[in-house]
Order: C-alpha cells, then sequence, then structure tokens
C-alpha cells in the first residue's frame, strides 16, 4: 500500500480554559489521507471537526501527537495545504483578479508574468469566474465568492485541499450546484482534500470516505464509512445509487446515536455528583423508584448518587419535602397541586413541582368485615345501611389531599352517601390501614396496593371497588421536585425523569413483572406473593389485572395539568382547598410539560401530552378543564365553594 | 413656503414639487434658507441696538476692501486676506504632514505589537487630552522660533488621533486575513501592502479628519499668542484695532476653511478605500 499523503498521528488537542481547567476537544485521532482522496470529517456542532482540519492546516498545534505530510511534520500553515475557509477570507479592497493573483505572486515568485497570468486565468476559468475578474468581493454573491475562493486555491495547485465547511453560508440550490462544481474540479486533477462538514448528503456526494466524529468532549473518531461509488460521479448516479440509501442510514444512525449519548456527557461532573434523596412511601406502586434504583438506570443517564428514603407516613414525606430534606420524591398526585392552592395554612418553605406522572390507577377500596358481615358489599348497600341503622361508618384514608381521599368521597356522593356527614374519614398511614380495619378502628378504607389485597388473604374484608372501576387511568403517583433544587440543577431534574420514565416502561413489561416483584420486596419488607396481586395476579377476578398498575403504557408517564384541574374541583369541593380563580395557571405551574417534554424528546419519545382536556368518570358527567365551575356547580353533594385567586410564589 | 408649494393648480407648483423630491435641492435650498434667515435675525437684532455688534450689511461695507482684494500686498504684515490663510494653511500643512507620517508609522508599530502597545499606551492615554494651547509655551521655550513653535503645537494636536486611530485599525485586522497570510507564506513587504494598509485605510482617514480639525482649531489660537501673517492674528488684530466687521469676516473664512479641508481628507479616504467596505 502507497504511503498516506497526510497522517494524523495519534492527536490530542486540549484548550487550557481561563478558570485553570482545560478541555479536551480532541482524543487519540488517527486518520491517514491517500494522494487524491476525497475525506469527509462530520459530526455535530462543537464535536471537534473544524479543530482536527485546523490541526492539519498547521493554525493550530496538537497538544499530543502531530500530523505528517509528505514525510514531513506540519509545524505551521503552507501553501501546499490551501485552505477554504467557510466564511471565504477575500481581501475586499482587491478585485476577483487581484485575489487570485496575490495568492499566485506569493507562491510562485520565480515564474513570468505571463504564466502567472495564465495560471490566474485556468483558475478563474475553471469557476466561470473569469468575466468577473474586476469585480470586488462586494459586488458578488456568497456563492460567487466561496467560487472565488475556491479558484484562489487551485491556483496555486496544492497538494492537498482544506475545506472548513465551504458550503456551511450557502442556500441550498447555490450550495448544490457548488458541490457539483467542487467535485468536477477535483476530480479532473485528481486533487486530495479534506472537508468539514454537517451535511451528510455533500458528505456522501464528494467523499470517498466519510470519518465521522463522536461528541465532545474528547471527540474520537466514531466510524469510517467508505463510500463506494464509482468516479466520475454526478449527482444523480450518486444519489439513485442502491447503496445510497443504506450508507446515508448508517451516517444519519451514528448522528443520532451521538446525539443521544451527548445529553449526560455534556453536565458538568461537579453538577452530576451531588447526592439526591427521593422519598417514598412503600407501595406496590413504589416500582419505578425501586426499578431505576435496582437497575441503575438513575447512574446510566448520569445520576451516581441516588438514595431513596423511605417515609413512614405521607406527612413525613411532605414535611420532607417541604423542608427540603428530600429533594425529590413519589408524592399522591393531588398533594403538589393541593400545597399549591392552599392545603397547608403556613405556605410551605420551597414550593414542588411535577414533571411526569409515575404511576396511574392501583387503588381500591376495601369495606372490613362488620360491613361485610352485615351485606354491605357496594356503595349503595353502604347507603342502605346507614340509612337503616344511624350508623355513622369510619373509612380511612390515607391523606386528604390523596386521589384516595378524592375518589372514596366521589363514590360516596355518586350513592348520595354525604362524606362529612353520614361517615367519618380519618387518616392513617398505609402500612397501618390494615391494622386499624383488624381492630375495628375503621369500617373500610382507600388505599394503595397490596394493602387491599392484605386485608383479603388475612380475611378482614372484602375490596368492592378499584381504580378499574372509579376512573380508568387517574394519576395516582406523581414524581415531585422541589422547584428551587430543580432551577438549581437543570440537567440532573431532566436526567431524573429520563431514568423514571425509562422505569416506567420496565414496569409497564408485563413479561417483566415477576421480576419487579422480587426486586420491590424488600424495599417494601413485604413478601414477594403479597405483592403479586395486581402486578402478576387479578386483585378480585378482573379480566385486565395487568392495568390495575400503569405505568408506562399510553403515555401514562405524562405529567396532564387538565388532571390538576379536575383533582382542584374536588378539594374544592371538600373544602379542602379554596379553588383558584387562576386554576389554569396553578395546573400548568404545577405540572412541569416543559421538563417532560425535554426529557422525552432525549429519549426520543412523543414530548406531547395525550388529550385529556375532557373526560368522565364513572358517572358519565363530563369534565371540562375549560369549564371547571360548571362541573363543580352540578354535584349535589358538595360544600360551600371558596373562590379566590391564589397567589403563586 | 410649504403651503404654497401644496397648491396643486399652479403649473408652476409641480415644477417646484418636483424639485422638492429631489433630496439635494431640498437640501441646499433648506440650507440657504437657514442662513437667510439667521442673517435678517441677526440685521434686526443689531439694527434695534439689541445686539452691540455691526449688522450683516455694515460688515460687507466695512470690509468691501478685504472681501474684493484677497491677494493684495502691502509692506510687512500688511496683505490681502487670501495670503494670510494660505500663512496659516502653510503652518498646517507642515505641521500636520509630519503629524501623518510619524503617526501613521508609530500607529502601525504600536498597532502590530503588543509589546510596544503595552508600554506606549499609558502615555499616549496621558498626552491625548492635554489642549492644543497648553503646548505653545513649552514648543516656544524649546524651540525659540514663533513659526517652527507653531508648526510643532500643530504637529503635537493632530498626531493622537492619527496614532490611536491607527492602532485600533491594525489591531481589528480580521483574523481571517492574517490566516490567509500565514497560509500563502507573504512576505513582510506583501502583508504590509496587501493586507495591512489597506485593511487600515478607513481608520487611518478616520483618525486624519479628526487631526485636520483639530490642527485648523489650534493653528488660530496660536497665531493669536506669536503674532506674524495668518487669520488668527488677523483676528486678534481686529480686536485690537476695535474693528468688529474684521473679526466676523475673519471667523467666516476660518469657518469655511475648516470645513473645506475636513471635506478634502474625508474624500481622499473615500477614494483610497474604494472597494474595501463590506468586504
Amino acid at each position: 500500500m502507497a504511503k498516506p499523503l497526510i497522517e494524523v498521528d495519534h492527536v490530542d488537542m486540549i484548550f487550557p480554559l481561563s478558570n485553570g481547567k482545560s478541555y479536551t476537544a480532541l482524543k487519540d485521532i488517527h486518520l491517514e489521507i491517500k494522494e487524491g482522496e476525497f475525506v469527509t470529517l462530520l459530526g455535530h456542532s462543537g464535536c471537534g471537526k473544524s479543530t482536527l482540519l485546523n490541526i492539519v492546516a498547521g493554525f493550530l498545534e496538537p497538544s499530543v501527537g502531530g500530523v505528517v505530510m509528505s514525510g514531513r511534520q506540519v509545524t505551521e500553515p503552507a501553501p501546499d495545504r490551501m485552505v477554504v475557509f467557510q466564511n471565504y477570507s477575500l481581501l475586499p479592497w482587491k478585485t476577483v483578479f487581484g485575489n487570485v493573483a496575490l495568492a499566485v505572486n506569493a507562491v510562485f515568485p520565480k515564474i513570468s508574468k505571463a504564466e502567472r497570468r495564465e495560471r490566474i486565468q485556468q483558475a478563474l476559468e475553471n469557476v466561470h469566474l473569469w468575466e468577473a475578474r474586476h469585480k470586488y468581493p462586494m459586488q458578488l454573491s456568497g456563492g460567487m465568492k466561496q467560487r472565488v475562493a475556491i479558484a484562489r486555491a487551485l491556483a496555486i495547485t496544492p497538494k492537498v485541499l482544506l475545506l472548513d465547511e465551504p458550503f456551511g453560508a450557502l442556500d441550498a440550490l447555490t450550495r448544490g450546484s457548488l458541490q457539483e462544481e467542487l467535485m468536477e474540479v477535483c476530480q479532473e486533477i485528481g486533487m486530495t482534500c479534506l472537508m468539514v462538514t454537517h451535511d451528510v448528503d455533500e458528505a456522501l456526494l464528494l467523499s470517498d470516505r466519510v470519518v465521522m466524529l463522536t461528541n465532545g468532549p474528547s471527540s474520537r473518531i466514531g466510524q469510517i464509512l467508505k463510500v463506494p461509488f464509482p468516479r466520475p460521479r454526478s449527482r444523480h448516479e450518486v444519489v439513485n445509487h442502491p447503496t445510497y440509501y443504506s450508507l446515508r442510514q448508517q451516517i444519519v444512525d451514528f448522528l443520532h446515536q451521538q446525539k443521544r449519548r451527548s445529553a449526560p456527557v455534556v453536565l458538568t461532573p461537579t453538577a452530576m455528583t451531588t447526592s439526591i434523596t427521593i422519598g417514598y412511601v412503600p407501595l406496590t406502586d413504589s416500582a419505578p423508584l425501586v426499578a431505576a434504583k435496582e437497575l441503575g438506570l438513575f447512574a446510566e443517564f448520569g445520576l451516581e448518587q441516588v438514595e431513596l428514603s423511605r417515609e413512614h407516613s405521607w406527612g413525613d414525606l411532605v414535611e420532607g419535602m417541604t423542608t427540603g430534606r428530600l429533594q425529590a420524591a413519589q408524592m399522591l398526585a393531588p398533594l403538589p397541586i393541593a400545597l399549591s392552592a392552599g392545603l397547608l395554612e403556613k405556605n410551605p418553605e420551597s414550593t414542588i413541582r411535577v414533571p411526569m406522572v409515575l404511576s396511574r390507577n392501583g387503588i381500591g377500596i376495601t369495606f372490613g368485615k362488620q360491613l361485610t358481615d352485615q351485606g354491605v358489599t357496594n356503595f349503595a348497600e353502604l347507603k342502605e345501611y346507614i340509612t337503616r341503622t344511624g350508623d355513622r361508618p369510619v373509612f380511612g384514608v390515607v391523606h386528604q389531599a390523596s386521589m384516595h381521599n378524592l375518589l372514596l368521597r366521589y363514590e360516596l356522593a355518586k350513592a348520595s352517601i354525604d362524606p362529612d356527614r353520614s361517615v367519618e374519614l380519618v387518616t392513617a398511614p398505609p402500612s397501618q390501614m390494615a391494622y386499624h380495619l383488624k381492630t375495628g378502628h375503621i369500617s373500610g378504607f382507600c388505599v394503595g396496593q397490596p394493602w387491599n389485597s392484605y386485608a383479603v388473604r388475612e380475611g378482614m374484608g372484602a375490596i368492592v371497588s378499584t381504580s378499574l372501576d372509579m376512573w380508568d387511568g387517574h394519576p395516582e403517583k406523581t414524581l415531585a421536585v422541589n422547584t428551587t433544587w430543580a432551577l438549581n440543577h437543570p440537567e440532573q431534574e431532566i436526567a431524573l425523569v429520563k431514568a423514571l420514565i425509562s422505569a416506567c416502561e420496565y414496569c409497564d413489561t408485563i413479561r417483566k413483572r415477576g421480576e419487579l416483584v422480587e426486586m420491590l420486596s424488600p424495599y417494601l419488607n413485604l413478601d414477594p406473593e403479597l405483592l403479586q396481586s395486581g402486578l402478576t395476579q387479578p386483585l378480585n377476578d378482573e379480566k385486565n389485572y395487568h392495568r390495575l398498575h400503569q405505568f408506562y403504557v399510553g403515555q401514562s408517564y405524562c405529567p396532564v395539568p387538565s388532571e390538576g384541574v379536575w383533582m382542584l374541583t374536588q378539594l374544592a369541593r371538600w373544602e379542602l382547598t379554596p379553588f383558584p380563580q387562576n386554576w389554569w395557571e396553578i395546573a400548568d405551574r404545577t405540572f412541569q410539560l416543559e421538563v417532560f417534554a425535554q426529557a422525552a424528546r432525549e429519549l426520543e419519545l412523543p414530548d406531547t401530552v395525550p388529550d385529556r382536556r375532557s373526560f368522565s368518570l364513572s358517572d358519565g358527567i363530563i369534565f371540562d378543564a375549560d369549564d371547571p365551575l360548571s362541573y363543580l356547580e352540578q354535584f349535589l353533594i358538595r360544600r360551600a365553594i371558596d373562590f379566590r385567586s391564589v397567589v403563586l410564589a | 413656503m410649504t403651503n404654497i408649494l401644496t397648491k396643486k393648480n399652479k403649473p408652476a407648483g409641480a415644477f417646484v414639487q418636483w424639485l422638492m423630491k429631489s433630496k439635494a435641492v431640498r437640501k441646499v435650498g433648506l440650507g440657504l434658507m437657514g442662513v437667510v434667515a439667521f442673517l435678517l435675525l441677526w440685521q434686526m437684532l443689531s439694527s434695534t441696538g439689541v445686539l452691540k455688534l455691526p449688522a450683516p450689511d455694515k460688515v460687507v461695507t466695512d470690509t468691501k476692501e478685504l472681501i474684493l482684494n484677497p491677494f493684495y500686498t502691502g509692506e510687512g504684515n500688511d496683505v490681502g486676506l487670501g495670503w494670510k490663510i494660505f500663512a496659516s494653511l502653510r503652518r498646517v500643512a507642515v505641521g500636520f504632514s509630519i503629524a501623518a507620517i510619524v503617526g501613521v508609522s508609530l500607529g502601525m508599530m504600536i498597532g502590530a505589537s503588543p509589546l510596544l502597545y503595552d508600554a506606549f499606551d499609558p502615555i499616549l492615554q496621558v498626552l491625548r487630552p492635554v489642549p492644543p494651547l497648553a503646548w505653545l509655551p513649552l514648543s516656544l521655550a524649546a524651540i525659540k522660533d514663533n513659526e517652527s513653535a507653531a508648526m510643532f503645537v500643530i504637529f503635537i494636536t493632530s498626531i493622537w488621533p492619527i496614532v490611536l486611530n491607527t492602532i485600533v485599525g491594525v489591531q481589528q485586522i480580521p483574523n481571517d486575513y492574517r490566516n490567509v497570510a500565514r497560509v500563502l507564506h507573504l512576505s513582510k513587504l506583501d502583508y504590509f501592502l496587501h493586507i495591512l494598509v489597506p485593511a487600515t485605510i478607513p481608520y487611518v482617514f478616520t483618525g486624519l479628519r479628526i487631526g485636520i480639525g483639530l490642527s485648523w482649531l489650534a493653528i488660530v489660537a496660536a497665531e493669536m499668542l506669536i503674532g506674524g501673517v495668518g487669520i488668527g492674528f488677523f483676528i486678534w488684530d481686529g480686536w485690537n484695532s476695535s474693528l468688529i466687521s474684521e473679526i466676523i469676516i475673519g471667523i467666516v473664512y476660518v469657518g469655511v476653511v475648516g470645513l473645506i479641508l475636513d471635506r478634502l481628507v474625508a474624500l481622499a479616504g473615500r477614494l483610497l478605500t474604494k472597494g474595501a467596505e463590506n468586504g
């Protein structure tokens, strides 16, 4: 094999930064270019391809390694490595002729005047600009200027032509014709060329080899693609070549892959090493957090230190979030928006925002033995039982601002049972619920899995309703992040969302559910058998039991502000919070669509939110997020609505 | 006047309107109107005695001789106004030419070398704001010749803007042009002639324009102090002889000549930088 004309020998390029650190632009670049070869450097912007070209040109000295051309090391720029700059770099005070003449006169001082003129004329005729030789650059279009620059370069017959995105500043039409012109001229004289571009088609048309660089920092040569089209080429032949599209696809795939890879890499190491503590209350639907931790997804997206903190109750978790002890948490879906609407008397120190939904469904209502023994197995029978006995049964919910509370109340009211007057609702941590049921403190509860199944297994009662019956697909747990923390760690927030969306995908893979159960068991401190129901087995006898927990399918992970507005109506209906006049602003601010969309894009998932502005629950009453007040007003059982403007922090 | 112009019923009105559309005609026309209005106001203020200065008509009658015989030659300092202006212009020409040559050369050297720039910048910054006349006593003491001292004042006044602008011009040469020179291995002389000078010329001429304006300001003031033939001393002499009309005509001549000088340098700059704009 012939010796290469140019050898880029294991080059590193390290730039010192003003803060005393350094930036490694290129790492271990080794490239050989044969005589007459057309090589293209391709990569995303900032991958260091122009830096590499400048090293070959001699403008930059590599930190490690070197460039050898024809057996001699490159130490400075020289006319045998003529450069065509992206911005043309013509001298504005010289005519077209004058610009080319300056180069010719400088490089060939010894040849006769007539010979020089001959050269200049030849070069300008090659690019069809001889007629315009008396014009000044300012009188020329961008395309013509670049043709002058090419003529200037070719007039001095360099050994290699270095082109730095030569057509980047031109419109598509001019670019196309100039590419062909360059190809013709180079083919004719067998010019060796090294070109930088980010245009895939340009690279395929012109090159013998496409050298693809990985994204920086520390860009390397990722892949070298040989372009087998015969020469002389024409655009028509190239585009119609049977392998054209597969080659093109290879390049595009490479570039895509780099884009995906680049996101965690661009993060500054210091920002990523700060630890994140995520709070959770042990329940079946803690699955995405546990899976992300166990599968190493946090680390995969660049979050090195993520701790999961098990919280005893939702109250503890809210305290952790509002005091800043937790940076993020798995939170009851209505909780963040309830806090924004003024759930707590005292405004919390830090606000909370929701960049994604962790799970949908997964809750159930269980009636205890004292009811079922009386034959009470649904809400109609409960109503009848209350009317008959005058009893005021006590029901447990996990938190005031929980879907459990809102849905239990909704179901009670639907059956004409006033949830505040005809029954009593008390709050208890999920894990205590079964105990309270057993001891008879409560007659039933609405709680997340596995506590309904637990009560059934222990013979304490029966499940009368699940999410699937009440509102199939209701948001249940969301990822809540501390807004202050999120604003200071934007990359980490996005990485967190990406890791958890990936975990959600895993959790919704039915054949992985067995594995998931094993994974969850130690985190919840419950035996795996109990966790089966709802994940791998039905609770009662539902056919679609695998939809009892929803994590990923149907864009389940999307935060949907209109669902937040529904929660606001229910919170206001029971006087838990005022109904904010600026309900849409509150919903929009709490559910962080931008962060979600950014994360979704980086995962190449759809970044749009499913249209759920209008929906209905089991009673068929239509909720319209644009008119929540009419929705509220049609409920017969409700408290007085405190309608006021809520100031956002 | 605009009222008349907007009346379209007169055939002449259309013509005047067409004239008004031409920007140059409009500019000159309005300019003349401004001058006439100014003279009328002055005439009015002077003839009513509000302004204790001769009215324009009196200025003209008083200085008729001077205006009509600019190149009259008498004994000693008794020469026509034209000669006096020439005498001043000659001093400016010598002082300014030397300043231009020295200033541009210095500017190019300092601009091209960061070392020299750092060394000279403090001196330039301190000397630049010194008013022209502050140099006069020093130059008289050093040179002991009125004529040369005046020229030195011109030189020292006009050199700063020339040096500073040339420095900026050299420093702003785009990296692209330097890269072209590096790739082509241009010789020092070629680089100077084909890149450094053309790239710097617009800046040099900005400096020269400021310099010539300052020179003309300085010469009038300097001549008042050193005496001899010259437009500056002519004005001072007018005051000493209580010939106020002569002062006024002197001021008019100083203004007109200053304007012409400025435009001449600008024109020269434009001719030399032809094609260099918007590279």
